[in-house]
Parts: structure tokens; sequence; C-alpha cells
């Protein structure tokens, strides 16, 4: 028996829908002992199936998950403390239900907004949402953070505390509070996307499930009608257009390829074309939101069929626009690169000059970065060593340093 | 042709607390032994055993709960091949999966009586 005939990480989206539908039926409050039931109940499925696994692994654990419902169902109501609670419980019938495809969607939708409750901390939220939602363990969370596990396991028993102490409802949020709820849904699957995309993870599997981890909880919030506002739409079409060129930014050294050096025959062709159908129906609204630029701007760059034949003129246009809505010094950072590329070094300084490199935080080398390739267009390679040491002192990722440093050597050894 | 017992001590799952990941992980490891084993005709049975138990002692056979062994000692299951020595059960043993967690394997030869 071959381990492909398991769907790729069964356990882990398992995990995440039997912890959602369970918690539909336990409430929010029960998190903790039904997460230690579902792990239990994986440990004994590993053990029982060493010999021979079930035709439908999938349907097993959903029945397992079941039978563990039904079984903490009866200790709970075995005490009396907990009668009064569980007299107007789930019946049989209810419970059967739950099980259901589209009810086991509605349970998950659930856990995203839970996960993304304006109570619990923004930085409790991503660790909480990957263990919740998506089955990630502590350690697999804390190296795909870059954090230790120790501080992934606070936040996350930090936010089960918050859940209880403010008494949150296990439920998609009324039609008042919803288009707000809906924009921290989609800023904490942008964050998990962004960790993933942007590397800071050692562990490049690690990386490339936070993307399509994102990706698979944009698609959960497309699923219902009343969330499938134009701005999930632009983030999907947004996170489909990254998508496309995953496989394209790291060679098979697992090195980092400059954008320029990109092979564009390896973007994958499917995740464009989902992009597409999903940027056609964003832009049905009248208002754009910073997904809708972002996506644009990804959108031309996969337009082009050489880095030479790029649109650039349109990507500013759309970096600016971008900038009136979220004027954050990385957008201005954006333009100025694109600038650059347009041959408009003098522009290019002045949009530079006005950033400060301190409010680019963890993305401050970038900046150093670009002021190297100025320099550099200049002729004034002594600058650029500078900044790219600048660069290279502030980068934290490995592949990343490696290609700043290579980038000085070739020009050192230019000069000599 | 003799039968051999492997016994498999230590490394349990439940009270390490592995990811969903792992898990699945760990799965595909000990399919691929188990189906390596079936594929050499060498398999004659196996199981996983419980961590919890009864444990009955004494000239009064006392009943009591668990194996009370620590984790790390405990029996979690076993599988019977045929192999022609000693040596060669040690090189299946090779591909047990769950060395890295703190397990072992034990060897013993099924004692054979003759009529």
């Amino acid at each position: 028996m071959k381990v492909d005939n398991l769907v790729d990480h069964l356990f882990r989206h398992q995990y995440g829908k039997m912890v959602a539908i369970l918690t539909r039926i336990f409430g929010l409050s029960q998190l903790e002992l039904i997460e230690d039931a579902i792990q239990d109940t994986f440990s004994k499925a590993l053990l029982s199936w060493r010999n021979k696994m079930p035709d439908n692994p999938e349907a097993w654990l959903t029945k397992a998950a079941k039978n563990r419902a039904i079984d903490l169902l009866r200790s709970a109501k075995a005490q009396a403390h907990r009668m009064e609670k569980l007299d107007n419980g789930p019946s049989a019938l209810l419970l059967e239900g739950l099980f259901l495809e589209k009810e086991i969607k509605d349970s998950q939708l659930r856990m995203i907004f839970t996960a993304c409750h304006p109570a619990l901390n923004p930085g409790d939220q991503i660790a909480f949402a990957l263990k919740t939602i998506s089955g990630f363990g502590t350690r697999e969370i804390a190296a795909a953070l870059l954090t230790k596990e120790e501080t992934i396991k606070k936040r996350i028993s930090r936010s089960r505390k918050t859940i209880i102490d403010r008494n949150i409802q296990f439920e998609i949020p009324n039609h008042r509070n919803l288009p707000s709820r809906i924009k921290r849904v989609l800023e904490v699957i942008y964050l998990i996307f962004n960790e993933g995309f942007h590397s800071t993870a050692k562990h490049d599997l690690i990386r490339e499930e936070l993307c399509t981890e994102a990706l698979r909880l944009c698609q959960l919030m497309l699923k219902r009608a009343h969330l499938r506002t134009s701005e999930v739409y632009a983030l999907f079409a947004l996170l489909c257009f990254h998508t496309a060129r995953l496989e394209s930014k790291l060679s098979d050294q697992g090195e980092i390829i400059n954008f320029k050096d990109q092979d564009r025959s390896t973007w994958y062709w499917p995740s464009i074309q989902l992009g597409h159908s999903a940027m056609m129906k964003a832009v049905e609204s009248e208002e754009f939101s910073t997904y809708h630029y972002e996506a644009a701007i990804a959108a031309e760059h996969l337009k082009a069929p050489s880095l030479a034949e790029t649109n650039w003129a349109n990507i500013l246009k759309w970096y600016s626009e971008l900038y009136k809505i979220q004027p954050t010094p990385l957008n201005l950072l954006n333009q100025g690169v694109v600038l650059q590329q347009m041959g408009c070094y003098d522009k290019c300084w002045e949009i530079i000059q006005q950033i400060d490199p301190d409010k680019l935080e963890q993305r401050k080398y970038l900046y150093y970065s670009a002021c190297a390739d100025l320099a550099l267009q200049e002729g004034n390679s002594q600058e650029a060593i500078c900044f790219l040491d600048q660069a290279i002192a502030r980068v934290h990722n490995k592949i990343e340093k490696k290609y700043f440093l290579e980038k000085r050597n070739s020009i050192v050894s230019n000069n000599q | 042709m003799k039968e051999y017992m492997m016994i498999f001590v230590g490394a349990d799952y439940q009270e390490l607390g592995l990811s969903p990941e792992d898990l699945q992980g760990r799965m595909g490891k000990w399919w691929a032994w188990s189906a390596k084993m079936k594929e050499a005709g060498i398999i004659r049975g196996g199981n996983a055993l419980h961590s919890s138990g009864k444990r009955i002692t004494g000239p009064d056979r006392i009943v009591s709960d668990g194996p009370f062994v620590e984790s790390k000692e405990l029996v979690g299951g076993y599988y019977v091949v045929t192999a022609d020595n000693t040596e060669e059960v040690v090189k299946i043993a090779q591909d047990y999966p769950d060395y890295d967690l703190g397990g072992a394997v034990e060897i013993r030869e099924v004692m054979v009586f003759d009529q």
C-alpha cells in the first residue's frame, strides 16, 4: 500500500473540519477539550490503519469524529452539572445534519470569523487560525512564523482564554458587523499568504503550505453568497496571481531567482486563469480595495511576455492609486522601483528620498536594495556596495541574503 | 525458517502530541514498511496495542490498572515475521519508523516445541 493513496494533508484538513464541527456542537468554551479529543482520535486512527488502510480514509475519520462527538455527549450528559445545558443541546438528527458537506463549510466559516474576531489580539490571530482552522502543529507554526514554539503556544492559549472571557459566539456575524468583520478576515488571510510568499520561513515546504492554506480559506469565503464581496474576489485574484509564480521564484537548488531572470514559462497557467475570472467579478464593483490594485499590478506583470515588455506605466498608475488609499512607505518604495525600471532616475530619487527606511521595519532591506540598484545605474559602484551592505545586514532570509552577497561580489569583481 | 516477534517499545503517539501532518507522515512510513514486508512474504501477523490495560499480580491475583510502566517502556505493538536468523530480523527492523521518537524494537525468536 502506498502513501499516495492518502490525500495530501488529509489529516491536517480533517483536523480543521472536525474542530469546526465539534465546536458547533459543544461550543467554543470546550475548544481545548475538543482539540485534545481529535488529537486522540488521530493517534488511534494511525494505530488501527497500520496494517490495513480503510477504503475511504476520509469517511473513516469523519465517522470517528462523529463517534467521538457521541462519546463526548454521553460523558457530558453523565455529568449532572452539564445536564441543563445539554437538554436543549443537539439531537442525534441534528448531529447527523452537521456532518453534511454544506454544514461543515458553514462551521469552518464560523471558525474563521472566530479566529479573526476583533477581541483577539491581532498578533495571536494568525497562530490561532493556523492551529484551529488549518490544523498545523505548534512546532510547524513556530517554524513558519520564525517564532519559538513556546510563544505560539502562549498565543493560542491566550486566544482561547479571550474567547471564553469575552463569551465570543461561534457564528458568522450579522449584517451590521459583517463588512468590518469580513475586512479583518481578509487581512488575516492576506497576512498568512504573505508569510508564505515572502518566505520568512527557512523551511520551504511550510512556506508553500501557508500560501495554499490562504487560498483555501479565501475560497471558503467565496462559497457563501453573502460573504462574496468584490474585495474577497479581488483578494482571491491576487493570491492566484502570486501563486502562479510561486514555483518560478526559487531555483531547484532553493535559491531565490530575481524577478527579471524568472522563467516565465514556468508560471502556472491554471492559477492565472482562475485569478482572471475572479478579477472579472471583482471589478464589477464601483469601489476598489487595496487588493484590487495589488491584483491589477500582479496581473500586469503576468501579462508581459518578458520583463522588457512590461507595461510599467500601467503599473505605476496602479501603484499611485494604491498609495492614495494605503499611503504606506512600502507602496512608495514600489513606485520608486517602477520609476527606476522606466529609466526615470531623477523621479525615482525624489520618491525614495521621501521614505523613512525605519518605517519599513522588517522590509527595510528592500529600501537599501533599491538604493543600491539606483547607485549602480548611475555607475556609482562604491555607493552601491555600501547600500548592499546595509541590505545584507538587515535581511533575515538566507536565500535572499545569498542573493545580495552574490550581487555584491559581482560588483566588486567587475571593478577590479 | 524460524519465526520472530518484533516488539515495539515506547513512542506513544498520544503522549507525544504529534501534529496531524506529523501523524500522516508517520503513517506513510508504517505503510511503506509493512508493504515491504508483505511483498517479501515474511509477515505472519501483528497488531497495535492500547496503552492502557490490566495487570494481574501475586498469589491473590490482584487486578490493577495499566501495565504500570513508564510510557517509554510501554509495548505499543508487535509484528511476527519469518526469517533465517536474528541478524536478518535486525535488518528488517531498520525500517521501524519511530526510532527518532525514542522508540525501540525488541526482537525475540518464537520458541518451537518438538513433539
